[in-house]
This record gives C-alpha cells, sequence and structure tokens, in this order.
C-alpha cells in the first residue's frame, strides 16, 4: 500500500501533467461528500442522481468564481 | 535630424494625394477564414483567455446538458422543456461564435497581409564575400550579422544590412507600396540601410548584413501583423479586470437567486438562471474587446505604419505633447533658394558666384536650389572640380562648402557659424549683414551666410513654406489637449514667425539632437506622454525616450529599433495621424463599453419581472413581454445579435471628432448610454412580437 507523502506526490505530478483530467476526479471526489448533503437537504424531494448533478453544479460555479478571481488579481495571464 | 530628405506626401486633414500607399493585401477569403476560425476557436483552451465568453461557453454546455435531460437538476415546471432548452442552447453557441467571428475578421487582414509579406521573403541565393574577396553562393538563411553580400541588378537582397560601397536602385515597392525606386549609397545616415526582400533593379551594392535570419524586418513585420506578439494593453486589461468584476458579481446574484425563488414559492430552473446570468454579463463588450484592439493595430497598418505593440497604438491616443520638426512636419520638406543679398559692399553677381562655388558639392534640395539660383543669375563654376573638395554639413559646425584648389575656403550656413568661422579667419563682420538676417528672418525665411575665407559676401534667403491646412490640424489637437512643440535649427526670429503661423504652442530654435531628448524628459517629468518622430542615427535615444516614438523607413536602422512605430511611406506629418487613431481606439472600447454595460438595465427589465412574476414582480414588466420563455429567449437572442450587428463598428471605430475629453464624453454618454438603454427595449419587444407570432414559444 502506497504511503500518504507518495500519494500526495503522485497527485501533485498528475495535476500538473493532466490538470483538466485530475481537476475533474478531484470534483468527482469532492461531490462524493456534497451529494449525499444535498440529497439529505432537499428531504428527499430530488433523486439521488438530481443531487449528484446539483453537487456538480455547486463545485463549477465555485470554481468559476476562482477563475474570476484569478482573472481580476492576475489579468496578464490571460 | 535629417527632415528635410522627407517627403510630404500627405494633403491636410488626413486626406492623401496619390501617392498614398496601402499594403498590397489580398483580402479575398478573409470571411470564409474568418467562419472557419470562429468555430476553431471555440476551444476552451482559447476561451479560457476570454472571461465573459468562458462563461458564456460553460453555459452552453450546461444547457445543452438540459437538452438533453431536462430533469437533470431535478423537477422544474414548465412545458416543452427540452425544446426551451435548445433554444437556449443554439442562441448561446451563436453567441459564442459571433463573437469568436468578430476577432476572426479583426486578425483576418493581419494574416493576409502577413501572407503576402511571406510572400516577398523567399529563400534567396546570396552571394556572400568571403575574407580574401572571392564570391561564395550561399542560402539567404545562411547569413548571419556581419557577413558581406554582393547584389547586382535584378537579384532579391538577401538580409537587412548597410551599403558599404556602390550606389544603386532598389525597389522597396514589397514593403513600402511604393512603386518609385529608391537610391541606395553607402555613408549616409539615411539611404544605406537596406532591407531584405526590396529587390535591386540597377547597378550593383556591397551591403554588410545587420540582422541574423529570422529576425530582420519582414520577419517583424510578419509577426507583428500577424498578432503572434499580440498582448494585452494596459487598458485592455484594466478593462479585463472590470469585466471579471463585473462577471463575478451577477455570477454571485444568480447562484445565489434559488434560495429566494423558492423561498417565494416561484422556483427557477438552472436553464433560465443561466439565461440570466449570460443576459446580465457584458457580452457584446467582452466579446468585442479584442477585435476592438486587433482592428486599431491594422487601421495603423493600413496607414502603412508597423507598430511594435497595441501599447504602442493606445499611447498614441493618450499623448500630451507631440514634438515636431519643422522641416517635412510643419514646413514643406524642400527649403528653396529665393534670393541673394548682397552685403559687405558685394555685387548681386559676387555673391551668387561665391554661393554656387558654397553649393557645387551639396547634393541636398537647398543646395541644388542654391545652384540654379546661381546659374539663373549668370553665375560659372571657375575652378576645376575634381581638385576641389566638397566639406560636408554637421549638425555641430551648422555650415558646409567647399575647400577650392587655390585654398580658398568657401562656407555657407547659419549666420552664427559664419560668422564664427570669419572671425577665425581674421576677417571682420559686416554691419549690413544683420539688417539682411533680420530680414529673411521677419519673412519666415531661413537665412544662410556665405563667405570666402575671411570676407563675407552676403545671405541666401531660403524660403520655408507652411503646409496648407496644418494650422487647421494644430488646432484641432490643441482642442483635443494636445500641446504642439516646434523644433528647428533656425534661429529664434524664423522659429517665432513659423511657430506664430503655423499655430505651434511652443518652439525651440537653433536646436541639436540633444535638445529633442531634453524636452521629452521634460514634458514627461510633467507626466505627460509624448510623441515625437526621428529618422537619423542621433534621433535614436530620443525616440526611445518618447511614449511613441515614429521613425521613418528611409532612416537608419538604429532609429528604426528605438521607435515603436515604423512609417513605411517616411512622412513625419502622420505623427498627427496617429494620434487621431489612437483617440479613435480609445474612444471605441468606451463607447461600446458604455453601450454593453447600458444594455444590461434593459435586459434586467427584460427578463427579472417575467420569472418572478408570481412573486408580485409583474408590474415591473413595462415591456410588456408574452411570457417567460419568450422573455429569456428575446433577451438571449438580442444579446446574440448585437454583437455581428456592432463588429462593424468595432473594425472601423467610432467617427473621430476633434472635441475636448468633456466634450467627447458627454456625446458618448447621450448616444452610447442612453442609446444602449433605449435600443435594447425597442429590439427585444421587436424580438418578444416576432417569436410569439411563429409560434416558437
Amino acid at each position: 500500500m502506497m504511503n500518504l507523502p507518495a500519494l500526495i506526490e503522485l497527485a501533485h505530478i498528475q495535476l500538473r501533467r493532466r490538470p483538466w483530467s485530475s481537476l475533474i476526479f478531484l470534483g468527482m471526489c469532492l461531490n462524493l461528500i456534497i451529494a449525499p448533503a444535498v440529497y439529505g437537504a432537499a428531504g428527499g424531494e430530488i433523486e439521488r442522481s438530481s443531487a449528484w448533478a446539483i453537487g456538480l453544479l455547486g463545485l463549477l460555479t465555485f470554481g468559476l468564481s476562482i477563475y474570476l478571481f484569478v482573472v481580476i488579481f492576475q489579468p496578464e495571464r490571460f | 535630424m535629417s527632415n528635410s530628405t522627407s517627403k510630404p506626401r500627405r494633403t491636410p486633414q488626413g486626406r492623401r494625394d496619390s501617392r498614398r500607399h496601402t499594403p498590397k493585401v489580398d483580402t479575398k477569403g478573409i470571411y470564409q477564414r474568418a467562419i472557419r476560425d470562429s468555430f476553431v476557436k471555440l476551444d476552451p483552451r482559447v476561451q479560457v483567455r476570454n472571461p465573459v465568453m468562458f462563461v458564456v461557453w460553460i453555459g452552453t454546455i450546461i444547457t445543452a446538458l438540459l437538452t438533453i435531460n431536462p430533469y437533470l437538476f431535478g423537477n422544474v415546471p414548465g412545458e416543452n422543456l427540452r425544446f426551451f432548452n435548445g433554444l437556449i442552447t443554439v442562441i448561446l453557441f451563436f453567441t459564442l461564435v459571433f463573437a469568436n467571428f468578430a476577432e476572426a475578421v479583426a486578425e483576418g487582414r493581419g494574416k493576409a497581409q502577413a501572407d503576402a509579406l511571406r510572400s516577398t521573403k523567399s529563400d534567396t541565393i546570396a552571394k556572400k564575400l568571403s575574407p580574401d574577396g572571392k564570391i561564395q553562393e550561399v542560402s539567404s538563411t545562411t547569413l548571419r550579422r556581419g557577413d558581406i553580400v554582393k547584389v547586382i541588378a535584378g537579384d532579391i537582397i538577401p538580409a537587412d544590412g548597410e551599403v558599404i560601397s556602390g550606389v544603386a536602385s532598389v525597389d522597396e515597392s514589397a514593403i513600402t507600396g511604393e512603386s518609385a525606386p529608391v537610391l541606395k549609397e553607402p555613408g549616409s545616415d539615411i539611404a544605406s540601410s537596406v532591407t531584405g526582400g526590396t529587390k535591386i533593379i540597377s547597378d550593383e551594392l556591397t551591403i554588410r548584413v545587420t540582422a541574423d535570419p529570422g529576425k530582420g524586418f519582414i520577419d517583424r513585420m510578419i509577426a507583428l501583423v500577424e498578432g503572434a506578439e499580440r498582448s494585452k494593453t494596459p487598458n485592455e486589461i484594466a478593462l479585463t479586470v472590470l469585466l471579471a468584476v463585473l462577471t463575478q458579481v451577477f455570477l454571485i446574484v444568480v447562484a445565489t437567486l434559488p434560495p429566494v425563488a423558492n423561498y417565494v414559492k416561484n422556483p427557477v430552473s438552472v436553464a433560465i438562471l443561466i439565461a440570466l446570468l449570460v443576459a446580465l454579463i457584458p457580452t457584446t463588450i467582452g466579446g468585442l474587446l479584442s477585435a476592438i484592439g486587433i482592428a486599431g493595430m491594422d487601421r495603423v497598418a493600413q496607414f502603412n505604419v508597423v507598430a511594435t505593440s497595441g501599447r504602442a497604438v493606445e499611447a498614441c491616443g493618450d499623448v500630451n505633447t507631440l514634438v515636431l520638426d519643422k522641416t517635412g512636419t510643419i514646413t514643406l520638406g524642400n527649403r528653396l533658394a529665393e534670393e541673394f543679398i548682397p552685403v559687405n559692399g558685394h555685387s548681386l553677381e559676387d555673391v551668387a558666384g561665391v554661393a554656387l562655388a558654397a553649393s557645387v558639392f551639396d547634393e541636398t534640395p537647398e543646395g541644388k536650389s542654391i545652384v540654379r539660383l546661381a546659374e539663373r543669375l549668370g553665375a560659372e563654376v571657375d575652378f576645376d572640380r575634381t581638385q576641389a573638395e566638397g566639406i560636408e554639413f554637421s549638425a555641430k559646425t551648422r555650415m558646409s562648402g567647399t575647400d577650392l584648389p587655390d585654398g580658398r575656403e568657401i562656407r555657407k550656413g547659419a549666420v552664427d557659424a559664419i560668422k564664427g568661422f570669419v572671425r577665425s579667419r581674421g576677417g571682420k563682420l559686416a554691419a549690413d549683414l544683420d539688417q539682411a538676417y533680420e530680414r529673411v528672418s521677419r519673412l519666415g525665411g531661413t537665412p544662410l551666410a556665405v563667405c570666402q575665407n575671411g570676407d563675407i559676401y552676403g545671405v541666401i534667403y531660403l524660403k520655408d513654406i507652411i503646409k496648407p491646412g496644418i494650422r487647421e490640424r494644430f488646432e484641432q489637437l490643441r482642442r483635443m489637449g494636445v500641446r504642439t512643440v516646434m523644433l528647428t535649427g533656425d534661429n529664434r526670429i524664423t522659429a517665432s514667425v513659423i511657430a506664430q503661423e503655423a499655430g505651434v504652442d511652443d518652439f525651440i530654435a537653433e536646436a541639436t539632437p540633444e535638445d529633442k531628448i531634453a524636452v521629452i524628459q521634460r514634458e514627461q517629468a510633467e507626466g505627460k506622454l509624448v510623441a515625437m518622430t526621428g529618422d537619423g542615427t542621433n534621433d535614436a535615444p530620443a525616440l526611445a525616450q518618447a511614449n511613441v516614438g515614429l521613425a521613418m523607413n528611409s532612416g537608419t536602422q538604429a532609429a528604426k529599433e528605438a521607435a515603436n512605430m515604423v512609417d513605411l511611406d517616411s512622412d513625419p506629418t502622420k505623427l498627427i495621424d496617429l494620434v487621431t487613431i489612437g483617440k479613435q481606439l480609445l474612444i471605441t472600447r468606451g463607447a461600446l463599453t458604455t453601450f454593453s454595460v447600458a444594455n444590461d438595465i434593459a435586459k434586467y427589465f427584460a427578463i427579472l419581472p417575467v420569472i418572478f412574476a408570481a412573486a408580485g414582480l409583474q408590474t415591473l414588466n413595462v415591456m410588456g413581454l408574452v411570457s417567460t420563455q419568450s422573455a429569456v429567449l428575446s433577451a438571449l437572442i438580442y444579446n446574440a445579435l448585437i454583437i455581428p450587428a456592432l463588429i462593424p463598428l468595432a473594425l472601423r471605430g467610432v467617427k473621430f471628432r476633434p472635441l475636448t475629453a468633456n466634450q467627447l464624453l458627454q456625446r458618448n454618454i447621450l448616444l452610447y448610454g442612453l442609446g444602449g438603454v433605449v435600443a435594447p427595449f425597442i429590439a427585444i419587444k421587436v424580438i418578444d412580437v416576432l417569436i410569439s407570432a411563429v409560434g416558437l414559444v
């Protein structure tokens, strides 16, 4: 079994090598926590798949907001 | 400072005479290429560089998913959701395509110009001279800085260089558009530089290569017009930040809307929220921003001026002070001898004879006109020219002349300089010299004294003609808040007469090249942006110091490298036009930003009241839009269509008017601010009526 520092190192390398696919993967992982919370908060009014989609939409909106902050503070990169 | 050699090719008010040159660009196929490029630019790696359009891109992807599965994010009210979401997706997709198209069209001309330049830059065979004098035929791509090459009539000059021997005519039309050949010879500050890709049409030249492969003038031009080196200008960066802030604000507002909507029991679908976000963020200016900048560069290129960056073009619009050479810019380049005024008891014939002797080796237009006037008065050369030695004019001595075989020294030049020369030869100054000098100066002419050893013979009246219409142009610049400073080597009286006639704000008489850089530094110390022109090596420091340095293509390599713009027509008056283009660029960007932001008001009133109709906001539906779906679609259709509708304005630029900053602001607020509020109200209502009539919703 791989130890934690090696795992972080691997994640870091992958993030730099394949940023988009790594971010999607990390988003999916994070959604493992968010989606059940959304499903629970809805009180059963939505399906599990919708909760998953809403979780991802929330993450995407959050990511978009981070991206816009980067544009605001480092505009010359764009 | 050798502007006397530049040729005036413009008439005032921006209109040009028949010698205007525009780059030979094949614009055929620009639109086909732009259509193709507008789809290629949908690549997210390209879109991410434009924050506003990237948000639209993400929105398009989400609505496309909602078209496939309208209940992706849970149950939403409404009928025909798949069709409605599909329509939103299509409209958002075309919003992106239209924005990309605007940029692609603006880039298209530059690419076409780059293609035309690339076609002149073929690999040629160069005759390289080895140190032992042998000629070796090599490919032009193997030439390096410092190599010596020989070119003969019919050859393409293989690389940029300096002529070290020979005199030849060179066809530079591939670069400048000017069909008349240019004489190239060594030693001259101006005519000794040659450009790779141009063609020698007579005689032969020996050239020292001054640029390594890929770093020549044409290579730099290709990179610039193609936009390969285009980076955002400070104004563009500032505007990008503003647009990102607006987008961020609206993103937060729209993202936090669902809880409020649910609380008032008026749930809103994700597709409508995305439509609302796209309608509220400034997509019009976001889509047209880069096109406006590229088009500004292109307008400069169409003026046959190569700018090293968009920053330089933009700086033209912010210029506060124009430093202009008198000769060639304010007055017609060629001063002509009008009259000889004898002094010191000499006759007119004596003055003509000495003036002729002083000018036989002077190849400048002024020198030739003195020879013509002297010959008209019957003067003849009474010495062996082959035994005489010509003394060239220099900025330091401020005189030129001839050393005759019998030891006589004949000089002509600035009156002070000739006085000094006469004193150094033990001569005495004539009392009537100052009277003649003042008379010519008060006429606005240039007085040149002529002497033989220690004896002053008289004064030559060189007539200077102020360019027609230049006074009106300076008046326009003054109204725009641009100050003009004239630099001249003439004496104070002549300079003040010309300055008054031309209407410049300030002048510096008896100026040396060092004065040029001093006046620029003084103005910059007061926080002003300064523009200037130059062509000589001694102008290079001032060109580098100025915020906008316009070098003449006929100038030296040093001047061209120091400047941030090169005028291929070598017309110094163009600096005034460049200020106009720069201001036009800034005004266009400001006007479209105002219009885009003002549009939001109408879009807000179109979408929000109908979305929250159930919550009692129906009274705000001042446009009386039929339904939520028709309101959303109308606002989005308007949002998409306004981009291509404004492409011509973005590319052509807002019509320039020489008004003060306050007048311009008032005008733009009225036209683009008020127009930006009213136009979408009308357009959205019309679209709503149309789509309801055809039964789209």
